[in-house]
C-alpha cells in the first residue's frame, strides 16, 4: 500500500491531474469563505456586463478626493476610444462615395477630419450600397463625434430642493482622477455578468461545487450498484449470472443517455432537484462497473485464499467483503472517478436539453451552458458566459482522466508499453 | 461458414431482445415514475398550445393512441399496434404536424450528419492512434495529450467553440441551421451548396471528439500488438517490416471496432448536443423543441428512434466484426 | 574435423533501457557447431540464454542492440551486414528460430498458408501461391502434419498443433541454422516429446545442418544435443561434450544445475533448481570479479578481486573459475 502511494506520487500525470482537480476542489470551497454572495442574485440591470472592475460614477465624482494627473496620452487615448481606425476608415469610405476627393480626406488628424465630416455628411443622402444598418451606423458615428476635441471640463449641477433650478456644484477636468481605494463603491467582475445580469463568476464556484456533488452522487449510486451486481454475479455465477449478465448487456446497448432524457422530462421540471437528477444519472450509468468488476471477480473466485476461506465456512457476504473486494477495489476507484467525471458532463447534456435540475435553487455548470446557449452568447460574443464553463468542466473531466491513467500504470504495470 | 451463421443467428436473436426491451422500456420507464406522468402531461398539452380546436384533437388523439383510460398491459399492446403502422400521434408543440411527420423530417439531418462523422472520427483516429503507436518518439509526445484533451472535451463544447472561431469570429461558415432559411428545399446548386457549408462545424466537431477517444484506443492496443510474440517471429522469419505493420494495425483494428459498436449509443448522445448547438434540423434539435413544448409524444418517439439507431448500429458493427475476425467463426464452429 | 556451419566469437549485445541504460546480457560469448551437430544451452532464467538465441540472429531492433563480435554462419559473416539484406537473405534462409512462446507466435487472424506465403515472398518474391503451396504442403507431410492445418487459423489449432506449425513454418525454407528457444517449456509432457523429436527429425532428414537447443531444463538437453554450454549473468561459464558436462560438471554453477536432475520428479526440478541460494546479479553494474561469486560455496577473497577468463582445458572442454578443475573435483567429493 505504501509504496503504492509512493509510485502514485512518482507519477507525473496522476501528479497533474491531482492537482488540477485539487485546485479546482479547493477554489470551490474557499471562495464561499471570502465571497458568500448568493450565487443566483441580480447584480446588475441589462445582460452580458463585460468582466472588469465596475466603479461608482456617482461616488467618484461626489465622494472622492479628485487628483490632478498630467498624462500626456490621455487625450489621445480619450479620442481613440470614441473613434478608432475602424471608424476613421468608415468615414473616409463615405466620404469618398460621396465625391469628396482622395487628397482632401486625411483619416490621421482627427481636427480636420472631424471638420470634413461635419461639413459633408448628410443623413439624407443615400450612398449606392449603403444598408440600413450602415446609415444607422454613421448617424450614432456623427452624434458620437460631437464635444470629442473639447478641452474644458463638464459641470456637475443638482437641481436645487426648493426651486428645482439647476445649480452649479463643480468642474470635472479632464486631467481629474479618483483613486480607486477612497471609492466606496466598485464591485470587481472577473468574468462579468450572465444574462440575468448575475455575477458569473461567483456562480461558476457554486455551480462547480453543485456539479461535483452531482457527479460524486451519481458516482456513488452507479458504482454501488455495479459493484454490487458484479460481485453477486461474478462470485454466485449460474443462472443469477445469467440474468445480471442480460441485464448488463442490455443496458450497454440501449443508450443511456435516452434513458436519462425520458426518466428526467416524465419526472417534471417541478420533482427535478440536483438531487434526484443526480441519482437518476447513478442509475442509469452502472453498466460499466458492473462488467468491469464481474471479470475481475471471476478471475479471482478460485484462488487459494477465497477456496480457504469457503472451506472454513465464511458466509458469501463474508468473502465478498474480505477476500475478493480488497483485490479490486484498485479497479472500483477508478471506476468511481469515471463515473464522476461522466456524471458531471451527463448533466451538462440534460441541461442543454432543458431537463436539467429546476433552475431556481442552485447553478450548476449544466444550467449555466443552458442559459448561455438560450440567450445566444456565443453568438453575441459573450464569451466569459459560457467559455469558463466549458474550461471547467474539460479541467474536471481531463484532470480525472489523469488520475486514472497515473492509478492505471501502478496498479497494471505490465500492460502499458 | 456455419460457424459465422451460428455467430449472426446469434447476433439477430439479441438484436431482436434489445429492440423488444428497449421499446419495453420506453413505454413503462415514464409510466412507472411517481405520480401520473399521463395526466400531467394531458394537463400540460393546454399551455404549449393557443389553437382551441388543437387542443382538442391532440387530446382526443393522445387518449385514442396511449388509451389511457384502459389498463396498462391493453395500452401497450395498443401502443405496439400504433407504432407498427408508424402512428405516434401529433405533435402537441407544433400541432397539426404528426409526430411521425416531425421525425421524418429531422431524422435524415441526423443520420447523413453523426453516420459519415463518426466513420470518418474513428478512421482518422485509428490512423493516428497506430502512428503514435509505431512512431512513439515526438510525435507520440504531441499526439498523445492533444488526444487526452480532445477525448475530454465535451462534445457541446467542441462544438461551441469551433463555433465562435469559425463561424462567429471568421465568418468562414453560418452559425446555425441545416441550409440558409431564406431558401426552399430543393436540388438547385445554390440549395445543395448552402446545406455542404452548413454541414461543415457539425460535421468536424464530431470527428474531431472522435478522433481523441479513438486514437487513445488505438494507440495502447497498436502497441500491445506490437510487443506480442508472433511480431518478433514474423521479423525473424525475414519478413518485412511494413508487412508486419499490416498485420499489427489489422489486428489492434478489431477490437477497436467491438470499441466503437460498445460506445455508439454515447456518441450518438454527445452528437445530439452538438446538433442542438449549431441549431441542425436533426433529432437532437427536435428533442430540444419537444422539451421546451412539452411534446410528450414527440420526445417519446425520438427517443425510441435514436435507441433503435444505436441499436441498428450496434447489430451492424457487429455483423461486421464477425465477417472480418476468422476467430469469431473459429469460437462458433467448437 | 566436419565443416563449421555456425561460429560466434566473442559476441556483446545489449538492451538499452528507457533510462538508458545499458545491461550487457550477452557478454563475450563464443560458440561453435559443426555440420550435423547439436548445441544446448542452459542456464537460469535471466541468464541471458534467451537474448544470446536473439543475438544468434544477427538481426537486432529495440531494444536490444549489437556491440561487438561477429557471428559466422557457413562462411558467411553476417554480422557488420546491412540488416534490410540479413532480413532477406540470411532470416529464415540462412538461420530460422523457434520462439519460446510458440503458441502465441502465429499471427491469430492469419490463415497459416497466408503466413508461410509472406514468409516465402519476403526471400523469393517470385514464387507464385501455387508453388509455395506444394512447397508447404510437402514439408508438413514430411513432418507428419496434415495438409489441412495450412488452411487453418492457428485458434482452430491444438495447443501441440500449433508448436509443430511453427516449427514446420521455421524450416520452410531449409535454413541451415535452427535455433530453438525453449520450444518444449510450455507444453504437457507428451507434446513436449513430441516437440523435441520433431526438433530432433529435422536433423536426421537433414532439413537443417546445425541446432542450437536453449532450455533451462538440463535432462532435455543431455538427450538431444551433442554439446552443451551453460551460461550465467551473460557470460559462458562452462561447455563441453553433453556426458561430460553432465557427469563431470567442473564450474560450481555447472553443478548446482546439475543438482537438479538427479530428482527424478519433474515438478521438483524448479523446486531444486531455484533452490541454489542468492539472486543472479544486477547486469547494470555487474560485479567486477567473479559473478557466481555472491552465490558460490566455494568462494575465496580472490574470487572477487579480478575478472574471471574462460580456462580452454582441451577437446571443447572450458569453464570459468580461479580453481583448478582437480581441486574443484576434490571439493565436490569431500562434499559427499
Amino acid at each position: 500500500m505504501r509504496h503504492m502511494l509512493r509510485q502514485l506520487l512518482q507519477s507525473g500525470r496522476f501528479l497533474i491531474g491531482f492537482g488540477i482537480f485539487a485546485s479546482i476542489l479547493l477554489t470551490v470551497l474557499i471562495y464561499p469563505l471570502f465571497i458568500n454572495d448568493p450565487p443566483l442574485e441580480i447584480v446588475s440591470r441589462g445582460t452580458f456586463l463585460a468582466p472588469g472592475i465596475y466603479v461608482n460614477v456617482y461616488d467618484s465624482m461626489n465622494f472622492s478626493t479628485h487628483y490632478t494627473l498630467i498624462l500626456d496620452d490621455a487625450v489621445a487615448q480619450r479620442v481613440g476610444a470614441r473613434l478608432n481606425d475602424e471608424d476613421r476608415l468608415a468615414m473616409q469610405e463615405w466620404l469618398l462615395a460621396a465625391g469628396v476627393l482622395e487628397g482632401e480626406i486625411n483619416i490621421e488628424d482627427t481636427a480636420a477630419l472631424i471638420e470634413l465630416w461635419n461639413s459633408n455628411f448628410d443623413p439624407s443622402v443615400r450612398v449606392p450600397g449603403m444598408t440600413n444598418a450602415d446609415r444607422n451606423y454613421y448617424i450614432r458615428l456623427t452624434d458620437s463625434l460631437e464635444g470629442l476635441l473639447a478641452t474644458e471640463g463638464a459641470i456637475v449641477a443638482v437641481p436645487n430642493q426648493t426651486t428645482g433650478v439647476l445649480e452649479e456644484t463643480g468642474v470635472i477636468n479632464q486631467s481629474d482622477y479618483v483613486n480607486i481605494g477612497e471609492v466606496p463603491n466598485f464591485r470587481v467582475l472577473p468574468l462579468g455578468t450572465d444574462n440575468f445580469g448575475r455575477d458569473v463568476l461567483t456562480e461558476l464556484v457554486s455551480a462547480t461545487g453543485t456539479s461535483l456533488t452531482i457527479g460524486f452522487v451519481a458516482g456513488a449510486v452507479a458504482t454501488a450498484i455495479g459493484l454490487l451486481l458484479g460481485l453477486v454475479s461474478g462470485y454466485v455465477g449460474g443462472f443469477v449470472d445469467d440474468i445480471i449478465v442480460f441485464i448488463t448487456n442490455l443496458f450497454t446497448v440501449i443508450p443511456s443517455f435516452v434513458l436519462l432524457i425520458l426518466i428526467s422530462f416524465s419526472i417534471g421540471q417541478e420533482q427535478r432537484g440536483a438531487f434526484t437528477i443526480a441519482v437518476v444519472i447513478g442509475l442509469t450509468s452502472w453498466v460499466w462497473t458492473a462488467r468491469a468488476v464481474r471479470a475481475q471477480v471471476i478471475s479471482l473466485r478460485n484462488r487459494d485464499h477465497v477456496n480457504l476461506s469457503k472451506l472454513s465456512g465464511h458466509s458469501i457476504a463474508y468473502i465478498l467483503a474480505m477476500d475478493i473486494l480488497p483485490y479490486i477495489a484498485s479497479y472500483v476507484v477508478m471506476a468511481l472517478i469515471l463515473q464522476i467525471s461522466s456524471g458531471i458532463l451527463a448533466e451538462a447534456g440534460l441541461s442543454i436539453l432543458g431537463l436539467g435540475p429546476r433552475t431556481t435553487e442552485v447553478p450548476t455548470l449544466g444550467l449555466m451552458m443552458n442559459w448561455s446557449m438560450i440567450y445566444q452568447a456565443h453568438i453575441l460574443g459573450k464569451w466569459w458566459a459560457y467559455f469558463p464553463v466549458i474550461l471547467v468542466i474539460a479541467l474536471i473531466s481531463f484532470s480525472m482522466n489523469l488520475m486514472n491513467t497515473g492509478l492505471d500504470r501502478v496498479f497494471n504495470p505490465t500492460l502499458r508499453g | 461458414m456455419k460457424g459465422y451463421r451460428d455467430y449472426f443467428l446469434k447476433k439477430l436473436a439479441w438484436f431482436v431482445v434489445t429492440v423488444v426491451v428497449a421499446f419495453t422500456l420506453n413505454f413503462f420507464l415514464p409510466r412507472l415514475m411517481p405520480g401520473d406522468p399521463v395526466a400531467a402531461i394531458v394537463s400540460r398539452m393546454a399551455q404549449g398550445m393557443s389553437n382551441a380546436t388543437g387542443v382538442q384533437a391532440v387530446y382526443e388523439q393522445y387518449t385514442r393512441l396511449f388509451a389511457t383510460d384502459k389498463p396498462m398491459l391493453e395500452q401497450y399492446i395498443i401502443y405496439i399496434r400504433n407504432v407498427l403502422n408508424g402512428d405516434f400521434g401529433y405533435s402537441i408543440s407544433q400541432y397539426p404536424r404528426t409526430v411521425a411527420d416531425v421525425i421524418g423530417a429531422s431524422v435524415w439531418w441526423t443520420i447523413a450528419l453523426q453516420f459519415p462523422a463518426i466513420i470518418v472520427g474513428w478512421i482518422v483516429g485509428n490512423t493516428l492512434g497506430a502512428l503514435a503507436a509505431y512512431i512513439r518518439k515526438g510525435f507520440d509526445k504531441v499526439l498523445l495529450p492533444l488526444s487526452i484533451f480532445l477525448s475530454n472535451m465535451p462534445a457541446f463544447g467542441m462544438a461551441i467553440v469551433l463555433l465562435v472561431i469559425f463561424a462567429v469570429d471568421l465568418k468562414w461558415f453560418p452559425t446555425s441551421g441545416g441550409y440558409d432559411y431564406a431558401m426552399i428545399p430543393s436540388t438547385s446548386w445554390e440549395f445543395v451548396w448552402s446545406v455542404i457549408v452548413h454541414y461543415q462545424l457539425p460535421f468536424w466537431s464530431i470527428v474531431l471528439i472522435t478522433i481523441g477517444g479513438q486514437a487513445i484506443g488505438m494507440r495502447s492496443m497498436a502497441i500491445y500488438e506490437l510487443n506480442a510474440d508472433y511480431v518478433k517471429y514474423a521479423r525473424f522469419l525475414g519478413i518485412k517490416d511494413s508487412k508486419i505493420i499490416r498485420y499489427v494495425f489489422r489486428n489492434a483494428m478489431l477490437p477497436q471496432i467491438t470499441g466503437l459498436a460498445l460506445s455508439i449509443g454515447t456518441m450518438v448522445s454527445g452528437a445530439l448536443v452538438a446538433e442542438i448547438i449549431f441549431n441542425y434540423p436533426g433529432l437532437g434539435s427536435t428533442i430540444l423543441t419537444a422539451v421546451l413544448g412539452g411534446d410528450y409524444p414527440l420526445i417519446s418517439a425520438t427517443t425510441l428512434i435514436i435507441t433503435f439507431m444505436a441499436l441498428v448500429a450496434f447489430f451492424a458493427l457487429e455483423i461486421i466484426y464477425g465477417l472480418i475476425d476468422p476467430r469469431i467463426k473459429a469460437a462458433q464452429s467448437e | 574435423m566436419a565443416k563449421v556451419i555456425l561460429e560466434v566469437n566473442e559476441l556483446t549485445t545489449r538492451y538499452i533501457t528507457r533510462f538508458r541504460e545499458s545491461i550487457y546480457a550477452v557478454d563475450h560469448v563464443s560458440l561453435k557447431v559443426e555440420d550435423g551437430k547439436s548445441l544446448g544451452i542452459a542456464g537460469e532464467s535471466g541468464c541471458g540464454k534467451s537474448t544470446l538465441a536473439l543475438s544468434l540472429m544477427g538481426y537486432y531492433f529495440a531494444p536490444l542492440y549489437y556491440t561487438s563480435g561477429e557471428i559466422i554462419v557457413d562462411e558467411r559473416h553476417i554480422t557488420g551486414m546491412d540488416p534490410d539484406a540479413v532480413r532477406k537473405t540470411i532470416l529464415g534462409t540462412e538461420i530460422s528460430y523457434i520462439p519460446q512462446a510458440a503458441m502465441n507466435a502465429l499471427n491469430p487472424t492469419r490463415r497459416v498458408i497466408n503466413f508461410i506465403e509472406d514468409v516465402i515472398q519476403a526471400h523469393r518474391p517470385q514464387t507464385t501461391k501455387r508453388e509455395i503451396y506444394e512447397m508447404a504442403r510437402e514439408r508438413f507431410e514430411l513432418l507428419g502434419l496434415p495438409a489441412e492445418v495450412l488452411q487453418k487459423h492457428p485458434v482452430e489449432l491444438s495447443g501441440g498443433m500449433k508448436q509443430r506449425t511453427v516449427i514446420a513454418t521455421s524450416v520452410i525454407l531449409s535454413p541451415k541454422v535452427l535455433i530453438a528457444d525453449e520450444p518444449s517449456s510450455a507444453l504437457d509432457v507428451t507434446s513436449q516429446k513430441m516437440v523435441i523429436k520433431m526438433v530432433m527429425d529435422l536433423m536426421e532428414k537433414g532439413i537443417i545442418k546445425a541446432l542450437v537447443f536453449i532450455t533451462h531444463e538440463l535432462p532435455l538437453l543431455y538427450n538431444v544435443t551433442d554439446d552443451i554450454m551453460v551460461m550465467y549473468a551473460g557470460q559462458v561459464v562452462e561447455r563441453g561434450a553433453a556426458q561430460e558436462m553432465v557427469f563431470d560438471p567442473i564450474h560450481p554453477y555447472t553443478k548446482a544445475l546439475m543438482g537438479s536432475i538427479i530428482v527424478p520428479e519433474a515438478g521438483l526440478r524448479n523446486v531444486k533448481l531455484a533452490a541454489i541460494p542468492g539472486t543472479p546479479p544486477n547486469l547494470k553494474k555487474p560485479p567486477s570479479g567473479c559473478r557466481f561469486a555472491d552465490r558460490c560455496k566455494f568462494v575465496m577473497p580472490e574470487c572477487r578481486a579480478a575478472s574471471v577468463d574462460l580456462r580452454d582445458i582441451g577437446a571443447g572442454r572450458a569453464y570459468r573459475c580461479i580453481i583448478p578443475e582437480e581441486d574443484l573435483r576434490r571439493l565436490y567429493k569431500n562434499e559427499k
